[in-house]
């Protein structure tokens, strides 16, 4: 798990691990709605700069200006496609029954007291691998990933 | 730089992010910046002395507040998203975008470019050109003739594909060496702040004037050359598009000559 904040938004602190070989995928997928994390299709992601400029975008939105999805993990997910069409947005960067590679990000707010929810996500079966730009270049679908991002730019 | 201008932008960044100006324009001004807004710093901080640029778009006191806001928003979702778009044309170049906070009026840009040797200034074209029209060099070296030929490239690519640039001077083209210590020049286009979509020759052929206007009014006595170099590298692009290539190059050019004739402002009068 890698846990850090932006040097901008200290009020935040982000925490990201990365799953191999995970094995109950549509189990959590049914739990998704409440769960305080966003949960991301890593062969959708590249690279660590894909990823974190997604949740600075977001960050930036929810400070800013208003949040367009219900919650700042959401947002995520959105500010990962390049359009701002929500149902697409989960269909192609979210979860799917299928998905064995899958990232685990938790934005907690400390400024927040209710936020209190700092436990490992144990709710996802597999392995947990490092999150680096190595592991993911070798998950990567990148025929899709550049379809779906240069689509609508 | 106003008292009032530093405490709006520091406050905006925190203390984490600490900027250095560089360059104060009408509509914008530029910092660096060595703390990448999101990358961890261990991804950068081996590179010696890592650089980014912030591109800052103050409020303005005398414009009302939700239009001011407004203004300022459009303005910097419009120059990133025309960044976004002209970095995906295969061989143009320009700063890659790193983040943009268009509430704010904040760009992230890649920096680009260095400082040239023997305090020949930072390496831009215009400062380039100096270098060799000063100090026992020669204004008419190789480099210098295929570097223009290449800054001609990347415009004919822009117009090309449709895209004006609005503000085409020679210090607005930043030469980035192809590989640290190399003699080869790839020449970047930079502050897409008047830049827009545009299929029009009109917006081109301006383009083509300002940039010669500035070359004719800093390197005169070799302007001649200089600008036979761009055009050569300008319609180089066109001419590799076929037919179509030829015929919308002679548009262009000849909306060039017009403007020459005129100047950039179009007549009022016909
Ligand atoms: N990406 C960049 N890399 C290096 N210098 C830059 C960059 N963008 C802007 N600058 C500097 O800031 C000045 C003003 O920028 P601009 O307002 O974009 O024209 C330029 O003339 C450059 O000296």
């Amino acid at each position: 798990m890698t846990v850090f904040k932006f040097p901008q938004f200290q009020r935040y602190e982000i925490s990201v691990s990365l799953f191999h070989n995970v094995s109950n995928t549509s189990d959590v997928k049914l739990k998704i709605a409440e769960l305080p994390y966003a949960l991301v299709d890593a062969t959708m992601v590249c690279s660590i700069e894909q990823l974190y400029s997604a949740i600075y975008r977001a960050i930036v939105e929810s400070t800013y200006n208003r949040l367009r999805t219900k919650t700042l993990h959401s947002e995520c997910l959105l500010c990962l496609a390049p359009s701002s069409n929500i149902g697409e947005a989960f269909k192609r960067f979210g979860i799917k029954d299928e998905s064995k590679e899958i990232i685990v990000i938790k934005i907690k707010d400390t400024e927040d007291d209710q936020d209190n929810d700092p436990e490992f996500p144990d709710i996802i079966k597999g392995d947990q691998v490092s999150f680096d730009d190595e592991t993911l270049q070798a998950t990567k679908n990148e025929e899709l990933i550049r379809k779906v991002r240069i689509q609508t730019l | 730089m106003s008292e009032q201008l530093v405490a709006q932008i520091s406050e905006y960044l925190t203390p984490n992010v600490p900027i250095q100006l560089v360059s104060q324009g009408a509509e914008a001004v530029v910092f660096t910046t060595n703390v990448h807004p999101y990358l961890p710093k261990e991804s950068y901080s081996g590179v010696e002395d890592a650089k980014f640029i912030i591109k800052y778009r103050p409020s303005k006191s005398y414009r009302h507040p939700s239009i001011d806001k407004s203004l300022t928003k459009r303005r910097t979702l419009g120059e990133a998203r025309l960044l976004g778009k002209l970095h995906q044309i295969e061989g143009l170049h320009v700063p890659h975008l790193i983040a943009c906070d268009a509430y704010n009026g904040c760009l992230w840009l890649e920096f680009l470019g260095e400082n040239l040797p023997n305090g020949m200034g930072f390496s831009n074209l215009k400062n380039f050109l100096w270098m060799y029209a000063k100090g026992g060099n020669d204004p008419y070296d190789p480099i210098v003739l295929e570097t223009l030929y290449k800054v001609g490239q990347e415009i004919g690519l822009l117009h090309w594909n449709d895209y004006c640039h609005g503000d085409l001077t020679s210090s607005n083209i930043i030469l980035v060496r192809e590989k640290p210590g190399s003699d080869t020049w790839v020449p970047h286009l930079i502050d897409f702040g008047l830049g827009s979509i545009s299929n029009m020759v009109e917006d081109k052929g301006v383009d083509l004037y300002v940039l010669e206007r500035a070359i004719l009014s800093t390197h005169s006595s070799y302007a001649e050359k200089y600008n036979e170099c761009l055009m050569n590298g300008f319609s180089s692009v066109y001419e590799n598009n076929g037919k179509l290539g030829q015929k919308k190059l002679k548009e262009v050019i000849n909306r060039f000559q017009e403007v020459r004739l005129r100047g950039r402002k179009r007549s009022m009068i016909g």
